[in-house]
């Protein structure tokens, strides 16, 4: 009974490391064999799977047949598996292409030097606007081929505007003053809110900031530039001004946020021009929405109304497949003026490729905006944006800068809340 | 009859026979002793590999800090570090804010409700204990994604309150700091109530019914068996679940990065969120978040100690 016990026993230690001897094996093989397939990791079905799909058609077209497997996870979860499968050491089971939002490229670079595969050599940087080329780039070097322009734009409900009495020219080239007084009307004629805002995402003060050239770190990417940055206490300022004047509808996630004004709620919508593809989900809101130029800063003559929220470039990662990948990128989002044309009709996608922006496509009408060419109007606002030295820490400082703008919606004052996130700012990041 | 039969067959032994004897026991307590461990070795390689072996080098990765795996030794200065983060502290306060309110809530609660239901006048029991469990087998993202939506500003219970009129304007479940932290109390209690109930119902199980019947006889309230009898013959238990909840509310995740991610603010985030955001939202500092990892250690073990000081029986 014993014998047969431990034979059993024995046998099952064998078979289980035959198994997972013979996987490895396998494993070895594929990816020493020259396959004609790569990994692309990416998020948003909708819009970034699409825009890499069409990218593989656009390629093989003229080129060797390259097959693509997509997988999509959500952004947080591709940050979360790059960070433990790049701090593991391993390349197994890594995409040979990712995208990466533009906030925190630099951290990855940063943090995993060798990473990445250069790219310098397979596009021209100088095709590109200037603002995408800072977090992509390491060192004069660049490793990423700018995607999508966060671009914001200002979406609004022009049907609650009449009855507020607004016209969309008055919304052009408004500040934020402006902006909490329109506000105040739609809310009195309308009962709907201006704007919805989830008090993690201080997204709004990004894109305010932005429009007067500033960010949270100074222009060397590394120093905070809390405690003494007037932009910044003029956007929390104008944040709690907004609150106060009841034109706001909180909301704490991502779908509460598309639902606000997907459902008529809010009036308007202050975000990336990648919202637009939500904004039309909702068909029976035809012809109800435009979309007019950021507010400015008041109290900086240099503010402009344009700014930018988001926005992603594609990596490769440096391993075996690294030469195909980069070749599909630079083929068709590093020098195709065609594919760019395709992508905005299908999709809605605003490249950072300057010469797309002469396409016909770009110039077209969009039905749902009332016939306004929304593609060309955000093009022209893409030059506009100030260029800002992103750096490797904006989501650090946003958790901080959240507390304090709890601080303060609770009264603290606003120098003090200010002063202590610098502090704690420079504690965190070293 | 035969053990004594055999002890009378070693005694007459000759003295070369016994010798004999005592190799052999030597060599089979050898054989034996070889036989047990290697049924235990894979078990204590697994232990060794897949525990001891992380958390030595967790400790070791908590003595470095950096970015990614550029990580440089730095001694002791991620622990000073700690002690000043105030990010840290709040994530501290709330995490002990939820323990010092949940848990006891929650026990209580567990007690009472197990003592409803282990009376066996009480119908459709069977029915009431599976439907105050059934909370336990949910899984936890499911369950808050729920709660989230349940808690939203136009949420079911929001539209309920006004409904009934116990309120005139929304609340803001989920977006302000106070209400948050109560949103994420309740839906712990929901979840981990019935988990609870079970340990005390199969405890209360045990306990002789004719304890009670003495009782009874001698004239004791229902109240005073509850304090008397059952709350002293449950204490074990009690412990048990105390210091199962304290560890379970040290380490609360999910709920709270699927509710409310730690906001607003930070006014809800826990310690272990605060672990994640540093490996994964943040620039990735893993030596940094390795020395938070290793605080809640601490604080798990100085808890556990407390609760067996404050509760346990000397004689135990």
């Amino acid at each position: 009974m014993k014998k047969i016990f431990a034979l059993l026993l024995a046998s099952l230690l064998l078979l289980s490391a035959c198994s997972s001897e013979s996987k490895t094996t396998e494993e070895a093989s594929d990816t020493e064999k020259e396959t004609n397939e790569l990994t692309v990791w990416t998020w948003d079905p909708n819009f970034n799977v699409k825009a890499i799909n069409m990218a593989m058609d656009t390629y093989n077209k003229e080129n060797s047949k390259l097959k693509l497997k997509v997988i999509e996870n959500a952004q947080a979860d591709i940050v979360q598996k790059l960070n433990t499968s790049l701090s593991s050491g391993t390349s197994k089971g890594m995409p040979n292409i990712v995208l990466i939002e533009d906030y925190r490229a630099q951290s990855f670079l940063k943090a995993y030097p060798d990473a990445f595969f250069e790219l310098s050599s397979y596009f021209k940087a100088e095709d590109f606007a200037e603002y995408k080329l800072a977090p992509t780039s390491l060192e004069d070097k660049h490793y990423g081929i700018p995607f999508d322009t966060g671009v914001s734009g200002f979406y609004v409900r022009t049907d609650y505007l009449e009855k507020a009495g607004y016209t969309v020219e008055d919304l052009q080239g408004i500040d934020w003053n402006k902006y909490i007084e329109i506000g105040k009307k739609v809310k009195q004629a309308t009962g709907k809110s201006m704007i919805s805002m989830d008090p993690k995402d201080l997204g709004l003060i990004r894109q305010m900031i932005q429009t007067s050239g500033s960010w949270y770190l100074k222009e060397d990417g590394v120093t905070p530039d809390l405690g003494d940055n007037e932009f910044l206490k003029e956007a929390f300022t104008t944040y709690k001004e907004i609150i106060d004047a009841d034109i706001s509808k909180p909301v704490s996630d991502w779908g509460q946020y598309l639902a606000s004004f997907n459902s008529g709620e809010t009036a308007s919508v202050l975000t990336g021009n990648w919202m637009t593809a939500s904004v039309k989900q909702e068909a029976s809101q035809k012809d109800k929405w435009a979309v007019v130029p950021f507010p400015k800063q008041s109290g900086n003559a240099n503010s402009v109304n344009a700014t930018n929220l988001g926005g992603s470039s594609w990596y490769v990662l440096n391993i075996s497949g690294k030469e195909k990948a980069a070749d599909l990128l630079a083929k068709t989002f590093g020098s195709n003026v065609d594919f760019y044309q395709d992508i905005n009709k299908e999709i809605g996608a605003i490249g950072t490729y300057k010469p797309a922006a002469e396409g016909e496509a770009y110039k077209a009408a969009d039905e749902f905006f009332g016939g306004q060419p929304i593609t060309q109007d955000f093009s022209k606002w893409v030059a506009d944006i100030p260029q800002v030295n992103y750096g490797a820490h904006t989501y650090v400082i946003e958790d901080i800068l959240a507390v304090g703008m709890q601080d303060y919606l609770k009264g603290k004052d606003l120098d003090t809340v200010l002063k202590d996130a610098q502090k704690q700012a420079e504690q965190q990041i070293k | 009859m035969i053990p004594a039969k055999t002890k009378q067959s070693y005694s007459t032994t000759t003295t070369g026979q016994k010798v004999r004897f005592m190799k052999n026991s030597r060599k089979h307590r050898i054989k034996s002793a070889t036989i047990g461990w290697s049924f235990v070795v894979l078990a204590v390689v697994m232990i060794c590999t897949f525990t001891f072996y992380p958390m030595v080098h967790a400790f070791m990765m908590s003595l470095q800090s950096g970015t990614g795996t550029n990580l440089t030794f730095v001694g002791l200065d991620n622990y000073a570090r700690l002690l000043k983060d105030p990010t840290f502290l709040t994530t501290v306060k709330n995490t002990v804010i939820y323990l010092i309110i949940q848990v006891p809530i929650m026990i209580i609660l567990a007690l009472f409700i197990s003592v409803l239901l282990n009376n066996p006048k009480l119908k459709f029991r069977g029915f009431f204990r599976t439907a105050i469990f059934l909370p336990c087998v949910t899984s936890l993202v499911a369950y808050s994604v729920i709660f989230k939506y349940l808690f939203s500003l136009d949420g079911i219970v929001n539209i309920l309150l006004m409904k009934i009129s116990l309120i005139s304007e929304p609340i803001q479940w989920l977006t302000d700091p106070f209400w948050a932290k109560i949103t994420i109390i309740v839906a712990i209690t929901w979840r981990w109530t019935g988990y609870n109930m079970i340990f005390y119902l199969s405890a209360l199980q045990n306990i002789d019914y004719s304890i009670y019947e003495s009782a009874k006889m001698d004239g004791a309230s229902p109240i005073q068996q509850f304090f008397k009898i059952t709350i002293p013959l449950l204490k074990p238990i009690i412990l048990f679940t105390s210091i199962i909840s304290t560890i379970g509310t040290l380490q609360l995740f999910d709920e709270v990065m699927n509710i409310t991610q730690g906001g607003p603010g930070n006014a809800t985030m826990t310690i272990s969120q605060y672990i994640y955001n540093l490996s994964f939202k943040y620039t990735p500092d893993f030596g940094y978040a390795a020395t938070v990892s290793y605080a809640i250690v601490i604080m798990i073990g100085i808890f556990s100690i407390l609760q067996f000081k404050v509760a346990g029986d000397k004689n135990e």
